[in-house]
């Protein structure tokens, strides 16, 4: 029981540095890619501690509750994808539950951003659920491919297994999944190619467009807990995951650094392109996949 | 600069965070619009001090006004300013919004900008160059370190004054006082 409490405070506690970093990272690369110096790597971590220090504005009961939902939701689907060996709700759940889970964030984040009543944030509500729904259909084909491959729900067995045959992501069965789980990564994290949620240039950073100091300092370390998800949801299932968090955190650096690079060269697609694209080259290698899996 | 300092964060994080993250909303009025895309750009890269632009006033700290500004702007940086989360800097960028520059004797434009809303410090020139942000905003360092930043108190607490000035030019002010009007 201790011991499960104490896994379930290092996991959030390892998760949220790691995502701070990542964010923090991708500013860092970013700059560097522009020829620019670019801000310190704790830059994230500066701007959460100024937040907290600032004169809060609420916009209603539904505006708290609604963060409180979303961070709460990003944090129990954290505790179900295993950290190396620290794995706190391991036994139960498994993939079906991260299925469940992982609409919650987004929907936390509409149901407060929409008590503001910004005209600007409906749309970047409508925008995000739009996305969304592109991105959950392949990537419900591939957790699909995933579990009829090895006959389990279950995120840990799915490492341990990986851990004797090597990568799922070497051997013909899964290659097609694992391909079109890079190709929607950047939906699922919500950078640049699919950035058109918070596009700050059009719609004024859309669904963030009222939020100030707790609230967005809240909302930053949701997204920094997001990105760890869909990051470390992709090394657990493909790359074999890890048996320490250190080598973990390695194998998703690669991952992101792959990521910072795309979004560092693709301009802003519009939300009826993306839906084009999320529903026909991932979607079609993401069936491939199932297809494959079922025959052999 | 004083960033790496882990002391100074712990004896102070409001401070030194409120320093290091400046959130920087440009009410680019007319002039002034093309000097902000080198300073945040690769050119001059603002992003190394902190400094990067937001695009709504809720999540900004650093109100940086640049070139003229006419009666119906005044409307919307008053509005702008006022939505802003405490504490908030202000910065007036250029001459015309510091006495009226070569618009002295125009009909549409105010003269002083700091009668209307506070202001912590001006850059002088018409146009400045885009280094004079950098200026402005290591200035703006010491200024918060020895707290002399305070136009949000002041604006709290002689909000009368200002609200009385606003409304001589504007006419009737369509939205309510932010703070109580002592009498």
């Amino acid at each position: 029981m201790v011991v499960t409490i104490l896994e379930i405070i290092l996991t959030i506690f390892l998760a949220g540095i790691i995502g701070l970093f990542f964010l923090g990272l991708s500013r860092k690369v970013m700059a560097r890619m522009h020829w620019r110096y670019g801000p310190p790597i704790t830059q994230p971590l500066i701007d959460i501690i100024k937040l907290f220090n600032q004169t809060n504005i609420s916009h209603g009961v539904l505006f708290n509750f609604g963060i409180i939902f979303s961070l709460a939701g990003s944090i129990v689907v954290l505790l179900f994808i295993p950290l190396g060996k620290i794995c706190p709700l391991s036994s139960s759940g498994g993939l079906l539950v991260i299925l469940y889970l992982m609409l919650i964030g987004p929907l936390g984040l509409a149901l407060s951003a929409g008590e503001a009543s910004n005209p600007n944030a409906s749309i970047g509500i409508s925008r995000k659920f739009l996305l969304a729904m592109s991105y959950e259909i392949p990537l419900l084909l591939i957790l699909l491919t995933v579990m009829t491959h090895y006959k389990t729900i279950s995120i840990v067995e799915i490492v341990n297994t990986q851990l004797q045959t090597g990568w799922s992501f070497k051997y013909l069965p899964l290659i097609f999944s694992g391909i079109a789980y890079i190709l929607i990564l950047p939906a699922i994290l919500g950078v640049r190619p699919f950035e058109m949620v918070q596009a700050p240039q059009e719609i004024s950073s859309g669904p963030l467009a009222e939020y100030s100091g707790k609230y967005l300092a809240l909302v930053t370390i949701q997204h920094a807990f997001n990105v760890f998800i869909g990051i470390s949801l992709f090394t657990n299932l493909f790359l074999g995951g890890a048996e320490n968090p250190g080598y973990l955190f390695l194998k998703m650096l690669g991952v992101f650094i792959i990521i910072l690079l795309v979004n560092a060269v693709f301009p802003r697609f519009r939300i009826e392109q993306a839906i084009g694209y999320l529903w026909k080259l991932p979607t079609l290698l993401a069936f491939i996949g199932l297809i494959v899996v079922l025959v052999t | 600069m004083d960033r790496n300092k882990i002391g100074k964060w712990l004896k102070s994080p409001g401070k030194m965070g409120q320093k290091y993250s400046l959130h920087a909303l440009y009410f680019c009025t007319g002039c002034g619009i093309i000097e902000i895309p080198p300073t945040i750009t690769a050119r001059w890269d603002a992003e190394r001090f902190g400094v990067i632009p937001v695009a709504t006033p809720r999540q900004a700290n650093l109100f940086l006004i640049t070139g003229y500004v006419s009666v119906k702007t005044l409307r919307y940086i008053i509005r702008s300013y006022e939505q802003m989360p405490e504490p908030k800097f202000t910065v007036g960028f250029g001459s015309c919004p510091i006495n009226g520059g070569m618009y002295w004797d125009s009909y549409n434009t105010i003269k002083h900008l700091d009668k209307y809303i506070p202001i912590d410090g001006w850059i002088a020139g018409c146009m400045p160059r885009p280094e004079a942000v950098f200026i402005a905003v290591t200035h703006l360092w010491t200024l918060i370190d020895k707290g002399m930043a305070n136009g949000y108190k002041k604006y709290r607490d002689n909000y009368q004054y200002y609200r009385k000035n606003q409304e001589q030019v504007l006419g009737k002010l369509e939205w309510p006082p932010l703070f109580s009007i002592k009498n």
